[in-house]
């Protein structure tokens, strides 16, 4: 069986009801949380897989469905990216080790062929390194620890944000024989590590705000003035770069969007942080008691606050949480509606999760009369969770 | 078993004890609750029984660390010294650990509810990534730290003084390793080498008898190949007695129970959580002995300095190293790919080769957490088949051979 056969879409639903599960929510266009919209990505996001009607019996439809979009990988390469993933994955059947290096040489040249976020990223990511490292040297040889410190802190960030061009990168990746689904959760993960070092920058920064109370030494900080402007001007070009993301709440279409406002907040609770050290100096030279211990808990707070959002709604997609864009009613209303066809006997459950924001899969299990024809139930079954936005959907009927 | 002679002369009816299939599979084809075949009552009294034992261990090993991490930072105000506040604060970081997996393996038994159809079992994975971060980023702190007490270059590093106390820690942390590394407590002494395990040995459950798994079918065994962890490299000799899938149907009835109770102490791997917590001890034991080689060394010949940081990256590195099978582990499961242990094509063909079926479409089989797997395909069968019968043979197939009993079949006519 060629990889191919695996994945045929029967979706037996005309093509005009794919566009009415955005517009039944509420959600219009004008909604200012979905300002970000004017972006490429959008029309992406419409609608990930045609649905194609059941003709079994026709072997000459192309039946695998893919995205188009501008900035899909050129075809040349998906083919070559396919030949060396069967060529890496076809030894033994589920292919547990895919050659490392091939999988990075690969990434590099999506990465050159990336998109306009892809590059900014990149761009952001050799400053954010370039910076770093003039300060770790000028730390290692001055003798300044808190050079040094803030070097390292730089580079923590640094490294995320690289795996989260990498998980940009390998999420265009097919679906292949282990991973079914396809790479796309990988940004979804990388959401979630962003907002997880956002989390722990957040309890250290508390955590040294408190040491600044006990221990209420505030000379160190003054000759990191220079280093803290320089670090506020580098995340205000990446706050910049990233300007559309740059909200608390999102609604989030694709799992791209998850990325980027990970990335956005990420360097925006830098700059935060940033703003918080250079006030607690004025403050200090000032003459304000406890400048630090303000600031310092003022910014953990933000930080903390900035990121929850993102952290429960990652957490959700990881967890296999119901979706949360298919209001509860209107998954009664399917029940309702399936429940009252004259074969169906009742439902046994219908579970449903997000693969990642926008790709929702469901399992439905009902129980039929005997003897009844099951594919007008199939049909109707998928027809309805369809146009609630269900890509993958398998529905086992029972005759009891 | 009876044997009947039919009155008609040559045909013998042999009809077997089969204590199993039939009304039980029917009953059990759907449930009725939210988060079926993983709270049957079986699995649940099994999966809570096991989660209590690995809360118990992580509990003591949270009090022995508070009680430590007390004598140190009291001792450490005493003498005056950074260091041993510093280990005191590895503690601390410790026991943090240890409170996220304590909670990752409560929170993965509630119930589940309508927005969380298949349960929380998720949680435990979340848990153990959350941890894994910490460990790294612990790891970077050390490494800043080496570094800066090089820059500070402030007179002395006492040797003696460090070699001391990664001595301690080194000591509390096999302690612990042992607490949570003992995976049976059947009393009998079995030593699978210390909590150090850089042989990586006795991780795996061992054969002996003790625990009455009860498998439904008397008749098929399943030892279902689970992929073992192993810390740091692959001991491939370890896995020389799993080659071994499935059991032939006629096996004498003794062979089987001792089979199946071979199968199920090796699908009693440890809790992902503990596992989690075990190599954060782990690797703090690594850290002390570079701490006491490092310390050894500067107490031997006190210019040498650069050793401390030389030690730390060193040990640092190996540190990470014993963490990336289960961070692979980890993130396998949460990309929904296909667990290792099952073998995708062979399920495929396998489901192809029975009569009645056509094609197998949209295969895909994924973990909730380790352990539990959920597989739903689309099935293609000839026009004049009896589909209920053909999902009954394939459901059982699938439970059968690869022990996955949550399953979603749609079948399709041709």
């Amino acid at each position: 069986m060629e990889k191919s056969d695996s994945f045929k879409y029967y979706y037996p639903s005309e093509k005009e009801s794919q566009n009415s599960w955005n517009t039944g929510f509420g959600l219009s266009v004008s909604d200012r949380r979905l300002a970000f919209s004017r972006q490429a990505s959008f029309d992406q996001a419409r609608e990930p897989h045609t649905p194609v009607s059941i003709n079994l019996n026709d072997p000459a439809k192309p039946l695998l469905a893919r995205s188009v979009s501008n900035i899909d990988i050129p075809t040349g390469l998906f083919y070559s990216l396919d030949e060396s993933n069967k060529y890496s994955g076809e030894g033994n059947g589920s292919a547990q080790k895919f050659s490392f290096m091939l999988f990075v040489f690969s990434i590099l040249r999506i990465m050159r062929s990336g998109n306009r976020y892809m590059k900014r990223l990149f761009v952001m990511i050799s400053l954010n390194v370039a910076y770093s490292t003039t300060e770790l040297v000028i730390g290692l040889f001055t003798g300044r620890v808190g050079l040094v410190s803030d070097a390292f802190h730089l580079t923590f960030g640094c490294g995320l944000l690289t795996f989260s061009l990498f998980a940009m990168a390998a999420s265009r990746k097919q679906p292949d024989r282990v991973y079914t689904y396809g790479y796309k959760r990988l940004e979804a993960l990388s959401a979630f590590t962003n907002a997880l070092f956002l989390l722990f920058m957040s309890f250290s920064l508390a955590v040294e705000g408190l040491h600044a109370f006990i221990q209420d030494e505030s000379e160190h900080k003054h000759y990191l003035i220079v280093s803290a402007v320089t670090n506020l001007l580098v995340n205000l070009i990446g706050v910049w770069f990233f300007r559309n993301y740059a909200r608390i709440n999102l609604v989030y279409r694709n799992a791209e969007d998850m990325n980027y406002h990970s990335v956005c907040l990420h360097v925006l609770a830098d700059s935060i942080r940033s703003a918080g050290l250079i006030l607690a100096s004025w403050l200090l030279s000032l003459g304000v008691q406890n400048a630090e211990v303000l600031c310092l808990g003022l910014v953990s707070v933000a930080v903390f606050m900035l990121v929850m959002p993102l952290f429960k709604a990652t957490g959700g997609i990881l967890l296999q949480m119901a979706p949360p864009r298919i209001p509860t009613s209107a998954l009664s209303k399917c029940w309702r509606q399936i429940n009252a066809r004259e074969d169906v006997l009742e439902i046994a459950q219908a579970r449903f999760w997000e693969f990642v924001p926008g790709h929702v899969v469901g399992s439905v299990s009902i129980q039929v009369k005997k003897g009844m024809d099951d594919r007008t139930t199939l049909q109707f079954v998928h027809g309805l969770y369809h146009d609630l936005g269900v890509q993958n959907l398998t529905v086992q009927t029972d005759d009891v | 078993m009876e044997v009947q002679n039919s009155e008609h002369g040559h045909i013998i009816e042999v009809c077997g004890d089969v204590p199993a299939a039939g009304p039980s599979l029917a009953g059990s084809k759907i449930c009725g609750e939210a988060a079926c075949g993983f709270s049957d009552p079986k699995t649940s009294s099994e999966d809570a029984k096991e989660r209590s034992a690995a809360m118990q261990k992580l509990l003591i090993a949270v009090i022995l660390c508070v009680i430590f991490m007390s004598v140190e930072v009291a001792g450490g105000i005493k003498a005056n010294s950074l260091s041993i506040l510093t280990d005191a604060a590895h503690l601390l970081s410790d026991v943090a650990a240890f409170a996220i997996s304590l909670f990752s393996l409560w929170a993965s038994g509630w119930e589940a509810n309508p927005r969380q159809s298949y349960g929380f079992f998720r949680i435990e994975i979340l848990g153990a990534l959350i941890s894994i971060q910490m460990i790294w980023l612990l790891t970077g702190i050390l490494v800043y730290e080496a570094i800066a007490r090089i820059i500070n270059g402030t007179g002395e590093v006492q040797g003696f003084l460090m070699f001391v106390v990664a001595a301690f820690g080194l000591v509390v942390n096999i302690a612990m390793a042992l607490l949570l590394g003992h995976d049976h407590d059947h009393g009998h002494g079995h030593d699978h080498g210390h909590g150090r395990h850089d042989h990586g040995h006795g991780d795996h459950g061992h054969t002996h008898g003790g625990h009455d798994e009860m498998h439904s079918h008397g008749i098929t065994i399943t030892t279902h190949h689970h992929h073992e962890r192993h810390y740091k490299h692959d001991d491939e000799h370890h896995h020389a007695y799993e080659e071994d899938q499935t059991k032939p149907l006629l096996m004498t009835s003794s062979e089987g129970e001792r089979k199946s109770k071979y199968g199920a102490k090796q699908r009693k791997q440890r809790n992902i959580n503990v596992q989690g917590a075990y190599l954060h001890v782990l690797g703090d034991s690594i850290q002390s002995v570079g701490v006491m080689i490092g310390g050894a060394i500067i107490w031997y010949k006190p210019q040498w300095k650069i050793i401390d940081l030389i030690c730390t990256l060193l040990f640092s590195a190996i540190v990470l190293g014993t963490t990336i099978r289960m961070l692979r582990n980890i993130l396998e499961v949460l990309m929904e790919s296909t667990p290792r242990e099952i073998d995708a094509t062979k399920l495929e063909k396998g489901l192809c080769e029975m009569q009645e079926v056509v094609a197998v479409h949209e295969l895909h089989i994924w973990a909730i957490t380790v352990g539990k797997v959920l597989l739903a395909c689309h099935v293609i069968i000839k026009s004049e088949a009896d589909a209920d019968m053909v999902l009954n043979k394939v459901i059982d197939y699938i439970r059968r051979e690869y022990n996955i009993s949550h399953v979603t079949i749609q079948v399709e006519r041709l």
